[in-house]
Parts: C-alpha cells; sequence; structure tokens
C-alpha cells in the first residue's frame, strides 16, 4: 500500500541533513535514511533518492547555517575586530555543536573531494560566496587602517580561507582558549 | 610471527584503502572480509573489533606513508622551499592515496571517539614538534618558532582538506601564499615596544 507523506519535503531535508552533517554521505545508507525520515524505503529508492536529499541537505546547510552568518559579517563595519567576532562565533558553534559535527562543506570536501560534479558546483558558488565576503571584510579593514599591506588583500583573503578548514580539525583537540588564541595569531599575520 | 605481522600489515594496508574510499561508517565488517580474505572470526581475533581495525591501520599509516613524508622536515636546504615540499608530498597525484589519513579519519570520527582524538593529538603535535626543530635549525628564535610551528601545523591541516579539490596550481598557490603569509610576520614585538 503506497504511503501517504505527512511531511514535506523542505522538511524532509531538514531532517536528512542533520545526519548528513553527522554521519556524512557514504556513512549514511538509504535504508537508514528512510527509518530515520519515517518514510518507507521505495519514498527514497523511487522518490526522494539520497543522491537529491543529500544535494538539498548541502544547500539546506548553505541558506540556513552559512548565509546568514556571511550576510551579517558582510554588514559589519569593524574590519579585523568584525573578523574576530566571526570566528569566535564559530569556535563557540562549533564547541556547543549548534554545528553538529564540523561544517558540512568542509566535510563533504574531505569525503568526496570533486568525485561529484553537482557537488563542485556547490563548492564553486560556496568558496565564492566566502572569498567575497572577506574581501569585502578586508576593504574595511584597510579602509579603518588596520592594515599595512593592503595590496596584499587577495593573498590574505586566500589565507583566511583556510581558516574553516584548519578549525574544522583543531576544535576537536584544542580548549576555547587554545581556538581563541589560534584565531587572534591567525588575524595578526593578515595586519 | 613474521609471517603473521606481514600478514597482518597487508590487512591494515587494503583497511586503509578501503576507508579512504567508503569511509569508517560507510564500510561494513563484510567489506572488511571481502577485500581482505580473512574472515571475520580471524578479524575479530587479531583486532578486537571493526574500531580495532581502524587504530591499528592509523599506525600503519604513519609508519609507513607519514614517517617518510616527515623526513623532508629535517633536509637542510632552503626553509620555504623544504615546507612547500613536505605539503605537497601528502597531495602527489603519483601516490595512491592524496591527503593525510589522519585527517580523512579525524574529519569523520573524532568528534565521537575519544582514541581517535588522542592519535590526532599525537599526530599533530609530533609534526608541531618537527616543525619546531626544522625552523630552530634555521636560526628563527624560540618565540617565533614556536608561533609558526603551531600555524604551520594549521596549514597542514587546511592543505589536506581544502587542497584536495584544487587543481595543481591552485594547490601550489594555496600553500606558496600560506607559507609566505606565515613566516612574513616577522619581529612580532616590535610593533608593541
Amino acid at each position: 500500500m503506497p504511503q501517504t507523506l505527512n511531511q514535506s519535503y523542505e522538511q524532509l531535508v531538514e531532517k536528512a541533513q542533520l545526519l548528513f552533517w553527522t554521519l556524512g554521505y557514504k556513512g549514511v545508507k538509504s535504508k537508514q535514511l528512510a527509518e530515520h525520515l519515517d518514510v518507507s524505503a521505495s519514498t527514497i529508492y523511487n522518490k526522494y533518492t539520497k543522491d537529491m536529499l543529500f544535494m538539498d541537505s548541502i544547500g539546506y546547510y548553505t541558506s540556513n547555517y552559512s548565509d546568514p552568518f556571511l550576510t551579517q559579517l558582510r554588514a559589519t563595519n569593524g574590519g579585523l575586530d568584525s573578523l574576530k567576532n566571526f570566528f569566535y562565533t564559530l569556535i563557540d558553534a562549533l564547541l556547543d555543536k549548534t554545528f553538529p559535527k564540523s561544517c558540512l562543506m568542509v566535510n563533504t570536501v574531505v569525503e568526496l573531494r570533486n568525485t561529484n560534479e553537482d557537488v563542485v558546483e556547490v563548492y564553486r558558488k560556496y568558496f565564492g560566496t566566502l572569498t567575497d565576503s572577506y574581501k569585502i571584510v578586508l576593504d574595511k579593514a584597510i579602509a579603518l587602517g588596520q592594515i599595512q599591506n593592503p595590496e596584499k588583500k587577495d593573498e590574505y583573503a586566500e589565507f583566511l580561507l583556510g581558516i574553516i578548514f584548519s578549525m574544522s580539525i583543531l576544535y576537536k583537540i584544542k580548549s576555547k582558549e587554545e581556538l581563541r588564541q589560534y584565531i587572534d595569531e591567525q588575524l595578526s599575520f593578515i595586519v | 610471527m613474521r609471517y603473521k605481522e606481514y600478514n597482518k600489515n597487508k590487512v591494515l594496508e587494503h583497511c586503509i584503502a578501503l576507508f579512504w574510499e567508503k569511509g569508517f561508517r560507510g564500510c561494513s565488517v563484510n567489506d572488511i572480509v571481502e577485500k581482505t580474505g580473512v574472515n571475520r572470526f580471524s578479524l575479530y581475533h587479531e583486532f578486537q573489533n571493526k574500531e580495532g581495525i581502524l587504530y591499528d591501520s592509523l599506525r600503519l599509516y604513519r609508519e609507513r606513508y607519514s614517517s617518510k613524508n616527515f623526513e623532508i622536515l629535517k633536509e637542510k636546504v632552503d626553509l620555504k622551499e623544504t615546507l612547500k615540499k613536505f605539503y605537497l608530498s601528502f597531495l602527489d597525484e603519483e601516490e595512491s592515496f592524496q591527503g593525510c589519513y589522519f585527517i580523512h579519519i579525524g574529519t569523520e570520527m573524532a568528534d565521537e571517539d575519544q582514541k581517535i582524538k588522542l592519535l590526532i593529538k599525537d599526530y599533530l603535535s609530533t609534526l608541531e614538534n618537527l616543525f619546531m626543530s626544522l625552523l630552530k635549525s634555521h636560526q628563527i628564535a624560540k618565540e617565533e618558532a614556536d608561533l609558526y610551528a603551531r600555524h604551520l601545523v594549521g596549514l597542514f591541516c587546511t592543505s589536506m582538506s581544502f587542497c584536495l579539490i584544487h587543481s595543481e596550481s591552485q594547490r601550489q598557490n594555496h600553500i606558496t601564499n600560506g607559507i609566505q603569509v606565515i613566516l612574513n610576520k616577522k619581529k612580532f614585538h616590535a610593533t608593541n615596544t
């Protein structure tokens, strides 16, 4: 008997992305996904496939977790101080599990690399937005006279891009104080 | 015993390849049995459980793969070139694995598994010490060497994740840039005096 869905697709994606975030793409089996979402296995095989839910989970992550974070960052006016706050907030989110397991995008990079073209396209947009956001804040830092070598803006943006990756490992083994110190020092490299 | 050790490492080699490809969670004991040709009973006898295989595979990876790359940090040539060569040694496309197994497994497992967390911590602290010795051998003062080493470890974590999706030139650029930005910070106390 066909099962009627009493959940919207959006609700399914919201639940699925938490599972993918904590277990990874490969760590989630279709059967387990069906159980977690409380839908029939045939729904996962025929209607909302694992791949489809995964792609939409990344989309959900971007629009609900990173985008608001980055929109806020771009609107700030403190230059390097704003960057510091941004990374401190990230540390808190990682440690208090607002971000249940590191950053979904970083996890996906490590797990899937460039094996899926659709995901590669997601990386391109995601890291493009991230770079642009850092550059906007660096421009403000330059205007505030916080940076001695403004001509190095692009190099610094590239350097900052690495932080979410290093933090994604370091938060697992360092204390909050050590992580904050790490951020302070990273920012001291670009003044 | 020699015979057994040989087999054990061979089994672990297969498991490294398997965990790397499918992830630890994405891989069942059946997959391991199939790939290694060793039955479930013998696997449990040797490693206790699936986690036991993972811990031992990290040890083997460190002995066989990382240690060879870690040796680069003892070379007495240009500092920046040595560092670049070191990072890139993990990303060589000719090698069977690109990236670092510790970062790969750490990303997947270090949140829940305390033992993995400790193994990663120990691995990165060994690396930090190697960076420190290298920097000191280039006459960099202790305080600066400490700072640089901490952040060269950070760059290692970044290179072993972000650089996996880079083209050859993007990767070279990210690593060279990272090394430059970190090492170009000189006399960090001077600004305060």
